[in-house]
């Protein structure tokens, strides 16, 4: 069987003591940091992204990815205990994991948080290495005009799925591709809205758009309100063990979760989020006289989100793997993480580069295995630092961040162009603009731009050939299918109310 | 006319303007065919795209009621100033003066951005992260940030 191989590949890549190292490294930040309210998973990778620069790229993408992941378990930590989503897919185990916390059952939801995590992030994993032999066969069937017609399907798949208003999302999108247009053309050289400033034709650095626009105008935003009356539950976490009773709930709760999660997550747009909010809508639908009622401290509250969150972290690195295109945020940060290593995201990565594809997905599994084994006998640790105020917290973050901004280039620059980003992230948190459309339309932006020369390159200047190519065809019809749908009157509407669900 | 949607209105503005220095700024660049596309090309048909999206999100916010929550509330300049402050002058700083100052300077400037700045306080952080930089960034990391000042160093 290939995929043994290809597996026992990744595991001896990942268990390679430095690679585990890494990994372990990865797991533990990145929850320290998850763990802070208010930094998600997207703020912590740019955040310690220039920090992997050193590493050699199997190493330093084990060790992103382990911070991914570690945020996103660190987040729901935070929900759960202080009633506060650490990170935007934790949004809706806060409202059961609280209220179990509220009656003392902190524990068991802590518990049934990391096991659900694990369960999914195995099945996840599994998914991810069987399914991307076949995608990158079909992703070699992909000619410039197909790339550029998913790219137009990824993006739209990425507006519809979110929240908040679509013309906007779009409009962020565009503003992303246009500036990840900065900087000299390949094709001619020229160095465009550069300005004559000699930084600014080397393009604009990826980690000052994302950190800036994040991570700056999150504190910035975050300062304007008062520290709220915060109720730690840190005396009283409880017993970690669920009972029998919450076992025989939580475990088709995760099953169900899971299965949501992993299809989900491949999907444009898709990831963590929308899997977590899915899953807990299909809870609510499918369960006869819950007891406790939803809302109320149930543990299938907690399981399901919990589960097709990490599903969905798993299974959305399927679509950036392969085909080289990042389904959400946190993948293109992942799709720039590669750039900089010099490795070209792509269906070329698995030939060319085998040990670092399923050391990657090898990887994972350790790393959720090293999730549960870390969190359950440290949750001590993440509860004192939820008791660490704000005022101090956010210069240490600031710092941090400076010195990652600075150090990709060593060049101030880039520092003040983080800055400059910060104060148009907090515009947009302003105006109620949505930034996650605008990373992924700044990564896609060039690739973008230059599957679009090369097919019209190929067609002597035919525009059709998007529409005559079959497959391309399919992926335009398919976005087209996805803007109509959300349009309709009754869809818009059920689609606000779902975002609002759990607002 | 009145604004019905501030938020929407407003970010119509602010895409509007994007959209067209984009494509004003475009114009020096060589448009080239469809076939063989300039550098101008697809950054015109971007600019002009969301030009059109802008002016669609404008109208939008003239028309239609957003509810209570379309005022654009009050910009908080303070902290920010002294956040985006700090930031630009830690890299300003950082070549000349070294992380030290820098530092100092990045995390007592910022700190005053919160409603609960101690003096203490802010000192002693500066203090405990200018210790854990110097030993994870310079001496473990070994990245290449200067400690000093450029006028102490040898």
């Amino acid at each position: 069987m290939d995929l043994i191989d290809n597996l026992t590949l990744g595991f001896t890549t990942a268990l390679s003591l430095a690679n585990l190292a890494y990994c372990f490294v990865g797991v533990l930040i990145g929850t320290l940091i998850g763990v802070l309210p208010g930094i998600g998973p997207v703020a912590t990778l740019a955040m310690l992204l220039p920090a992997t620069y050193a590493l050699e790229p199997t190493s330093a993408l084990i060790m992103l990815a382990g911070i991914y992941y570690g945020a996103q378990y660190g987040g729901s930590t935070t929900a759960i205990l202080v009633n506060l989503p650490g990170e935007s897919s934790s949004v809706v185990t806060v409202i059961d994991g609280y209220q179990m916390a509220r009656r003392g059952r902190a524990g068991a939801a802590l518990a049934i948080a990391a096991l659900g995590s694990f369960f999914a992030g195995t099945v996840g994993t599994l998914i991810l290495a069987s399914l991307a032999a076949p995608m990158v066969q079909l992703a070699f069937k992909f000619g410039p005009a197909e790339y550029f017609s998913l790219m137009v399907l990824g993006l739209i798949g990425a507006v519809v799925l979110a929240s908040g208003s679509l013309l906007k999302a779009i409009a962020m999108i565009i503003l992303g591709l246009l500036l990840g247009l900065v900087g000299t053309d390949v094709n001619s050289g020229v160095a465009r809205y550069s300005f004559d400033i000699p930084e600014l034709a080397d393009g604009i650095g990826f980690v000052s758009v994302a950190m800036g626009v994040f991570g700056f105008a999150e504190i910035i935003a975050n300062l304007e309100h008062k520290a709220g009356q915060r109720v730690v539950f840190t005396d009283k976490v409880g017993r970690l063990l669920p009972s029998k009773q919450e076992f025989l709930y939580a475990i088709p709760a995760i099953l169900r979760g899971t299965g949501l999660g992993s299809v989900l997550g491949v999907l444009p747009g898709g990831g963590a989020l929308l899997a977590a909010f899915a899953a807990y809508t299909v809870e609510k639908k499918v369960t006869r006289n819950p007891d406790p009622p939803f809302g109320k401290g149930n543990i299938r509250g907690v399981a399901a989100p919990e589960s097709a969150n990490n599903a969905g972290a798993q299974t959305s690195f399927i679509p950036m793997l392969t085909l080289g295109i990042p389904p959400n945020a946190v993948m293109a940060l992942m799709v720039g993480a590669m750039t900089i290593h010099n490795i070209q995201p792509g269906p070329q990565v698995m030939t060319s580069n085998p040990s670092l594809f399923w050391g990657l997905i090898a990887s994972m599994w350790i790393g959720n295995l090293m999730l549960v084994i870390l969190n359950l006998p440290l949750i001590g640790i993440w509860v004192q630092l939820l008791k660490v105020p704000y005022r101090l917290l956010y210069p240490a973050i600031l710092v941090f961040c400076c010195i990652g901004v600075y150090s990709v280039n060593n060049n101030s620059f880039d520092v003040t162009m983080t800055a400059i980003f910060g104060l148009v992230g907090y515009l947009f948190y302003k105006l109620r603009c949505e930034p996650a459309p605008l990373i992924l339309g700044f990564i896609l932006g060039p690739m973008m731009e230059e599957n679009l020369r090369r097919a019209m390159l190929l067609s002597r200047g035919d525009p059709t050939v998007f529409f005559t190519r079959p497959l391309s065809l399919g992926l335009l019809l398919m976005a087209i299918a996805l803007v109509v749908i959300v349009a309709l009157p009754q869809i818009s509407r059920k689609r606000e109310e779902a975002f609002h669900d759990v607002d | 006319m009145k604004i019905k949607d501030a938020k929407d209105f407003w970010s119509g503005v602010m895409f509007s303007a994007f959209g067209l220095s984009f494509v004003v700024f475009a114009q020096q660049y060589d448009m080239g065919t469809a076939a063989r596309m300039g550098p101008a090309f697809f950054p015109t048909m971007l600019g002009g795209l969301m030009l059109a999206l802008g002016i669609l999100i404008m109208f939008k916010g003239l028309k239609t009621d957003g509810g209570a929550d379309s005022k654009v509330d009050a910009f908080h300049f303070k902290p920010l100033l002294l956040v985006l402050g700090a930031v630009v002058a830690f890299g300003l700083l950082l070549r000349p003066l070294g992380l030290l100052v820098s530092l100092t300077v990045l995390v007592v400037v910022s700190s005053l951005g919160s409603p609960e700045f101690r003096l203490r306080d802010a000192l002693l952080l500066t203090v405990g992260l200018a210790i854990l930089c110097v030993v994870v960034f310079v001496n473990a990391l070994g990245m290449t940030i200067p400690v000093l000042p450029a006028f102490m160093r040898d």
